[in-house]
């Protein structure tokens, strides 16, 4: 479905992403976890058309992004990082707009569905500036989906988003998945990456250090950790491969100790020594 | 028709802008400010052959605000649009070609430059100025409208700030208002600075616009602006299917 070969972009003397090669199948929730300024927006904008890659290729059902955008934008829909609907504008002409440009057939039927099924449906000629954060985005969210793209791009979805939004916009992308479609999502939330992702490419610094299932790259640092403070205040972290031994390393803590199962950032620590999330 | 929704949501802008004070001000009174101050003021002292200082500057005071509406409204409205809001990476992320985004925003600029010179057109057509309104002078205004909105996108597609915005507005539009006989006829400037006047596209608006029937200079005049309207076209163009970040 969609394949990167040793994709890379360079700013000057600055590697955004460098030498990326995976792929992504049909009907899959891929997540790109990372930290600020891993590459995990500039990968998403190479493959939506946004940034001309410096060096290596995207392809997406076989077609090369930057030699034939067209026909990858006839596939594609994007929820982007940033906010980029129309603030002067109602939610219905927001989607309007979209649909126009984007050919949608049946195209108010599609908006009402939509609006709809992201709870805006009684707030369709109101303005932008008026929806609250949580609003704008699943508004983002059903304008992309208004034309059932093939492949659904997200990138940070819920970033600044509280708790509740958060599980909302969850349960929006796991219906997407379920109708057939193809998701890239971009997040430095670990429980979100693990939440929804199918496999889990782990970057940093513009390189691709890891890419596998949530729980088998789990199992590759230790299913547990022992987590404590030694004599000078810094935190230990013990990767464990199964309870028993965990519960050896408990001996161990002169200071308070918590055992629990390792999670993606702990995968992230172990590959790197820094963290994700901040 | 791929240009239309692009077209329609800068029209909607437009409508929810065209009610409040400010727009009103800054796209029709500033050039009726300009007429009051060298129409009615400096104009008593200055003599034009065959006709009245008010009958010389309407039409030049036409070109002048076509221009700048069709410029400003594109220029502004894409680069706050790229740099700020990122609307613009929709229309870029949508299944539509290069040409099609600058005709969409061409077409709207070119509204809103028609949009300004009503004002001025009104005035003059009841201000007893000898001024009239022919199939030339609409054309004309029509063809400015189009140079200066493909200008717009080309400035707007390559401004890396908002500020620039004004720096182009600043080394381009403001000496083509003053210079290019919009105030007063260009033969009075030095012959060396002529030439230069004559490389500008206002130059050309304001000869054709003044001309009551077509001649060869007219001809010439209209092969100028479309030159730069087709130059800026290609480029702005060229700017649109290029766009990385």
């Amino acid at each position: 479905m969609i394949e990167l070969e040793q994709l890379t972009k360079d700013y000057g003397k600055i590697k955004a992403i460098e030498g990326l090669s995976f792929r992504i199948e049909t009907n899959e929730i891929f997540g790109l976890l990372g930290p600020n300024g891993a590459g995990k927006s500039t990968t998403i904008k190479i493959l939506t058309t946004l940034v001309k890659p410096t060096a290596g290729r995207a392809l997406l059902d076989g077609i090369d992004v930057v030699g034939q955008p067209l026909e990858i934008k006839k596939r594609i829909a994007v929820v982007p990082q940033e906010n980029n609907l129309d603030r002067e504008m109602s939610a219905f002409d927001n989607l309007r707009l979209y649909g126009l440009l984007h050919h949608i057939p049946g195209l108010e039927s599609k908006i009402e569905e939509q609006l709809r099924s992201v709870g805006l449906w009684e707030r369709r000629n109101d303005n932008i500036l008026t929806f609250s954060g949580g609003m704008q985005r699943r508004l983002l969210i059903a304008r992309a989906v208004l034309g059932r793209p093939k492949v659904l791009f997200l990138d940070e979805p819920t970033i600044g988003l509280d708790p509740q939004v958060r599980r909302e916009i969850w349960n929006m992308i796991r219906r997407i998945k379920a109708q057939g479609g193809t998701i890239l999502l971009t997040t430095h939330y670990i429980e979100e990456a693990e939440a929804l992702s199918d496999r889990v490419g782990i970057l940093s610094q513009g390189k691709l250090i890891a890419l596998d299932t949530p729980a088998n790259l789990k199992k590759m640092v230790g299913e547990y950790v022992v987590e404590y403070s030694d004599r000078d205040g810094s935190r230990v972290y013990r990767m464990c491969a199964s309870r028993e031994d965990a519960q050896c390393h408990l001996q161990e803590a002169e200071t308070e100790v918590t055992m629990r199962k390792s999670n993606l950032e702990d995968v992230f620590v172990k590959l790197t020594g820094g963290r994700i999330e901040q | 028709m791929n240009w239309y929704p692009i077209f329609l949501r800068e029209m909607i802008q437009f409508k929810k802008k065209l009610f409040r004070l400010g727009y009103i001000f800054t796209s029709m009174m500033v050039p009726l400010l300009y007429l009051l101050a060298f129409g009615l003021g400096l104009g008593r002292s200055v003599e034009i052959p065959g006709g009245t200082y008010l009958g010389f500057l309407l039409p030049g005071l036409v070109a002048m605000s076509s221009m700048n509406n069709s410029y400003n409204w594109v220029a502004s409205g894409l680069n706050l649009s790229r740099v700020y809001f990122k609307t613009f990476q929709v229309l870029i992320q949508a299944p539509i070609a290069p040409t099609s985004i600058m005709a969409g925003y061409v077409l709207a600029g070119m509204v809103r430059g028609l949009f300004a010179s009503l004002m001025i057109i009104l005035v003059g057509l009841v201000s007893g100025a000898g001024f009239h309104l022919s199939w030339l002078f609409l054309f004309t205004l029509l063809l400015n409208c189009f140079l200066f909105a493909n200008m717009g996108v080309l400035i707007g597609m390559l401004t890396k700030t908002h500020e620039d915005t004004s720096t182009y507005a600043n080394f381009f539009i403001l000496p083509m208002v003053f210079f290019s006989g919009t105030f007063f006829p260009i033969d009075r400037m030095p012959k060396l600075l002529q030439y230069l006047i004559l490389c500008l596209p206002l130059t050309h608006t304001n000869i054709l616009i003044r001309k009551p029937v077509l001649d060869r200079e007219g001809i010439s005049a209209i092969l100028v602006m479309a030159g730069y309207a087709l130059l800026f076209f290609i480029l702005g163009s060229q700017k649109i299917k290029n766009y990385s970040e």
